[in-house]
């Protein structure tokens, strides 16, 4: 985690803003000095048994992907998974200095409902509590095709 | 129009795609999963109409266009692609209409006739929307 390094960040920190190499202010990239400490503190080798962290690309089931997936080796790799904590998303997590945002706040209702449908057996409350509101002129009607569970009460 | 209404109404259409594509991958969804991606829907629904206000506010406009919505399809070029492709879709039959109304409402005048045909304009762009 980030904030673990933090301590580290800060000396970094203070080497990049420091007095000591105003020379190297200018470039983007790292001064051999940098270089150094990335080298030595942050960067990851191949003895240090971590896998490099990648994101996840982003996929449609049902569109024209236009994105190359890269081809790398797998086992060097360590995708950084948006699912495997599911069971912590039904609350709001801590923040520090970025509040939630709706779109975050959505997610966790989500979470909630569906921690909430989770335990249900055969009917639905979701399902039974819209159904009373449902005007047709809302919506396309459509003739009943199979015995799916949503068109039964239409 | 009141909040339970309309979530019955994504819900139910949520349903009719569902069922679409539980035919077309021949797998099933349980109601409770289709409930899930309807409340996904509804709340998606807000995010995308505060943020396409803010990108039309951006440019100075209170009409949000098609320019507005491809923002939303930003972050992947695929469905950025297929938006595209969608809107000059929607563009070129929305000219060939207006063509189309143009030669009739000169032929025939009226107000009943032409508003009829506004109805059966609007009608075929939902069609087109679906």
């Amino acid at each position: 985690e980030r904030r673990s390094s933090s301590l580290q960040h800060k000396s970094l920190f203070s080497c990049v803003t420091g007095q000591k190499q105003p020379q190297h202010h200018e470039k983007w990239s790292l001064s051999p000095e940098e270089f150094e400490i990335w080298d030595r503190v942050y960067r990851i080798k191949e003895g240090d048994g971590v896998k490099e962290p990648v994101l996840p690309r982003s996929q449609f089931e049902t569109l024209e992907n236009l994105e190359e997936v890269p081809k790398q080796q797998e086992e060097a790799r360590q995708e950084l998974s948006l699912s495997e904590w599911s069971i912590w998303q039904n609350h709001p997590l801590p923040t520090s200095t970025v509040d939630h945002s709706d779109r975050c706040y959505h997610f966790i209702g989500i979470m909630e409902l569906i921690e909430l449908l989770r335990h249900e057996q055969g009917d639905c409350s979701y399902d039974l509590e819209m159904q009373p509101h449902l005007q047709t002129e809302d919506v396309h009607v459509r003739r009943k095709k199979s015995h799916l569970a949503t068109s039964s009460s239409l | 129009v009141s909040l339970q209404r309309l979530k019955a109404a994504v819900h139910y259409t949520v349903g009719c795609l569902c069922e679409d594509v539980a035919e077309d991958k021949a797998m099933q969804f349980s109601k409770q999963s289709i409930a899930a991606i309807s409340e996904v829907t509804f709340r998606q629904c807000e995010t995308f109409a505060k943020d396409l206000e803010m990108f039309a506010r951006h440019a100075k406009r209170s009409t949000v266009t098609t320019e507005d919505v491809k923002l939303l399809a930003r972050r992947s070029s695929s469905l950025l692609k297929y938006i595209t492709q969608k809107s000059e879709e929607l563009a070129a039959s929305n000219m060939e209409q207006k063509e189309k109304k143009k030669k009739k409402s000169g032929a025939a005048k009226g107000r009943r006739i032409s508003e009829e045909q506004e109805a059966a304009v609007t009608e075929s762009e939902d069609s087109n929307m679906a």
